[in-house]
């Protein structure tokens, strides 16, 4: 039954975006084509992240077992263009604070979706080899749709002009956040050696406290205009 | 939502002719792309015996598998692939599988053989002429233990003997958690070699003083036997007997090369193939020399032919004859000075002749001169086994020892080759051999004078490194073609000592074949981790009700941000109302 394996991890990583889309409302907003766009900018931005990597960046040359923390520090540095790309996306789209981030985070997280998920549970989970992998990797895709709409309230709340000064700071922490958070991940795992499962369950606690603290910031920034 | 992505493909559609391509046409080719495989384990299996021969069929029929693993414990065995180990393989385990129709046996066997017990091996050696005798459509391999194979073993056998067992949620929590192995074999089904060549090699030495000289004839069959072709290495049988005869040729070419020494014999040296198929190999060269071919040494005037099939071990010589010899033979000769040798240079040796009569109702012949007897030449068997149906003449337990990890003392637990025994004994047959053809004892020679010393020593490094490299590979006659390297590497060799080296070969016959061999006898097999159906199941429902969650949760809170602004806005409303009213109401009063 491995095409039913693969129908079940396709659903587990598929369902939330679209219950997500449709219980926001974006669809009486007609926002399909200006997530398509988001997406497209995701891709660009990608495309861009990886030839700026794959040009300035000199392979590790160290041992297998040595982290190089330095090198992949830099590496996930430069995805402060996943930001810019957002920023951009979100500059684009007129209209309420609510609409401009659902709108980007559900467009950037569907084209990562397609592109890094779609392919390796078609290869792998419709195999006769069974792997629980690929259900990790499906409750990961969830995981990133949370922290893509976090990041996306993050970036808008750091663009608004009318921020409050006690919040300039939690905010830039919560971008920071955002951005190393993959690096945060590795340097666990490879610390305390976690398994799988219990690097999932880092990493879903690890974005829920991120989107919870940028919900709250966010609630009160809407409501004390 | 479906309104607008079909808005965005009709755009797509009518827009540009290649963007379909671009996006639909890489969609078509991975949907039907092929699965590529990524098993967690591959290794390499080797098929027990398939082959036919004067028309019945022995050993396993089949040779694909794509089945369940279990072991002999489970239950339910039928149309599954059982693993058994050898140290817990047992006649009524293999028959309870084969009974239950079971889709294939897979025996594993450990890497270095000496490390089982003596009785095991024992076992073992018996069970494998019975496990060939009848003909099984289930196929049966064999696989060597690695660390990996081990632990998928223990993993079946741990999901095997707790099937029957438990309550109704063990076993739920027993499919989330068990991993099942799926055993594929690469290959395709066997089907029957054609025109497979079994090759024979001969050579000779001439002996000298005129025409019409009696000739010696010795012979030794260099293939092997086992329960799997390609696990038989033959140590003791028969790779002792050829690397005796190398040495014999060696010796006697040594002799014959100086004219004092160049005795009125011809020796003709034979190394036949096929020996364990009913000796095709000697049957056909009997035919081709004695009806097809004008003059050969063998229709003259034959002395005696001596095969030599298994002699590196044990402290016992018989002398297997199908008629004894008369007094004033030649054979006769042979044998009264193999008993003085015997007695007087190797005490612990015990020599016997043992009388058995040609059987041509039996379905093979016993031993290899009984080739010759049926053309009425004088032949005899000299082996240290007492008879024909002894196990470890055909048995893949029958292998060199492995001395580097077990350094001097230890003997492996199978049949083994016994260097000072295998260089004792043919140090006997050379003093026996070389007292008939020099007429010693006729010329009074005592009994325990020894020819080959000094420099016609005996090169027990020589006989050790034969030994060797014939052990190291598998010398099945399904393997050995004209093209392997056992019969090139034998024909130099015999090359170096022999004139008139040629090489024989034999086909079965189109009509009706002496022997049939079937191929696919080495796979590939992978063993991959599936799970249960009812864990696909399992898996949707929890699927779906993780979803039904996250529903409800996000449906609750937008219904909850709902009632909050509107409880807000009722509040303001109402606040901004009770304001006007209370301004009105101050206006009016």
């Amino acid at each position: 039954m491995t095409l039913f394996h693969f129908g079940n991890c396709f659903a587990l990583a598929y369902f939330p975006y679209f219950i997500t889309y449709k219980c926001s409302g974006l669809s009486e907003y007609n926002a399909f084509w200006r997530c398509v766009q988001a997406g497209a900018t995701y891709l660009f931005v990608q495309l861009c992240k990886m030839l700026f990597l794959a040009t300035f960046f000199p392979t590790w040359e160290g041992g297998a077992g040595v982290y190089d923390f330095v090198g992949e520090f830099m590496k996930a540095t430069v995805d402060l263009a996943d930001l810019l790309g957002l920023h951009l996306v979100m500059s684009r789209n007129a209209g309420k604070g609510e609409y401009k981030i659902m709108v980007a985070a559900m467009g950037w997280s569907t084209a990562e979706l397609v592109m890094s998920r779609c392919i390796p549970l078609w290869v792998g989970a419709r195999g006769i080899e069974f792997d629980w992998k690929y259900i990790q990797m499906s409750f990961d895709s969830n995981i990133s749709l949370v922290h893509y709409i976090a990041m996306a309230a993050v970036v808008w709340m750091f663009t608004r002009y009318d921020l409050p000064k006690s919040f300039r700071l939690p905010v830039t922490v919560l971008l920071g956040l955002c951005v190393y958070k993959a690096f945060l991940m590795e340097l666990f795992v490879h610390v305390f050696l976690l398994g799988s499962w219990t690097a999932l369950l880092v990493k879903a606690v690890l974005t829920g406290s991120i989107s919870l603290c940028s919900l709250f910031l966010f609630v009160t920034l809407v409501h004390s205009n | 939502m479906f309104e607008e992505a079909s808005e965005v493909f009709d755009n797509m559609f009518k827009s540009s002719f290649p963007l379909t391509f671009i996006v639909f046409i890489p969609a078509v080719l991975i949907l039907v792309s092929p699965l590529p495989a990524e098993a967690a384990h591959e290794f390499t299996v080797y098929r027990m015996q398939q082959y036919d021969l004067q028309g019945q069929p022995y050993g396993t029929r089949n040779a694909i598998l794509n089945t369940e693993a279990r072991t002999v414990e489970a239950e339910v065995l039928s149309r599954r692939c059982v693993i058994m180990r050898l140290v817990d393989f047992s006649y009524e385990r293999y028959q309870k599988a084969l009974r239950q129709s079971a889709g294939a046996v897979v025996i594993i066997l450990p890497k270095n053989m000496s490390t089982m017990p003596q009785d095991i091996v024992q076992q073992f050696m018996e069970l494998e002429p019975e496990m060939l005798a009848t003909e099984t459509i289930v196929p049966v391999y064999f696989a060597l233990e690695d660390d990996e194979l081990l632990s998928i073993y223990t993993q079946t056998l741990t999901s095997s003997s707790s099937q029957g067992s438990s309550s109704a949620a063990e076993v739920l929590i027993h499919t989330a958690t068990a991993n099942g192995f799926q055993m594929v074999t690469s290959g395709a089904q066997s089907k029957a070699v054609s025109d497979w060549a079994i090759t024979s090699l001969e050579g000779r030495l001439a002996g000298t003083g005129g025409e019409d000289l009696p000739t010696i004839v010795l012979v030794a069959h260099y293939d092997s036997f086992g329960v799997a072709p390609w696990l038989s290495y033959g140590a003791d049988s028969n790779g002792s007997g050829v690397s005796m005869l190398l040495e014999l040729a060696r010796l006697f070419s040594r002799l014959y090369t100086y004219k004092r020494t160049h005795a009125g014999y011809n020796l003709l040296f034979f190394v036949s193939g096929g020996g364990k198929f009913n000796y095709q190999g000697t049957k056909r060269w009997l035919e081709d020399n004695l009806d097809h071919t004008d003059s050969s040494l063998l229709q003259d005037n034959v002395a005696f032919v001596l095969c030599l099939d298994t002699l590196g071990n044990g402290d016992s010589l018989h002398l297997h004859v199908s008629k004894p010899p008369k007094e004033g033979t030649a054979q006769y000769a042979l044998l009264k000075e193999l008993e003085t040798v015997a007695s007087n240079q190797y005490p612990e040796v015990k020599f016997s002749m043992v009388h058995k009569k040609i059987n041509l109702a039996d379905d093979t012949l016993a031993w290899e001169h009984e080739r010759f007897g049926i053309r009425r030449l004088p032949a005899f068997t000299l082996s240290h086994l007492n008879s024909h149906r002894e196990v470890q003449r055909s048995s893949i337990m029958d292998v060199r020892s492995v001395s580097s990890e077990h350094g001097a003392g230890e003997p492996p637990a199978g049949p083994h080759v016994d260097l000072r025994k295998l260089s004792r004994n043919t140090k006997l047959i050379a003093e026996s051999l070389a007292r008939v053809i020099y007429n010693l004892t006729e010329k009074g020679a005592p009994g325990d004078l020894q020819i080959f010393t000094e420099q016609m020593q005996m090169q027990e490094e020589q006989l050790s490194s034969v030994v060797d490299w014939l052990t190291a590979q598998p010398r099945a006659a399904q393997l050995v073609d004209k093209d392997s390297s056992v019969v090139s590497t034998l024909e130099y060799h015999l090359g170096r000592y022999l004139k008139d080296v040629r090489r024989h070969y034999v086909k079965a016959d189109k009509r009706d074949p002496e022997f049939v061999f079937y191929d696919q006898l080495k796979q590939t097999m992978n063993a991959y981790r599936v799970k249960p159906a009812i864990f696909d199941l399992l898996l949707a429902f929890c699927i779906a009700a993780y979803l039904g969650v996250i529903y409800l949760s996000i449906q609750v809170s937008v219904l909850f941000c709902v009632f909050k602004q509107t409880h807000f806005k009722v509040k303001q409303h109402g606040l901004r109302s009770g304001v006007a009213n209370l301004s009105r109401h101050g206006q009016h009063t």
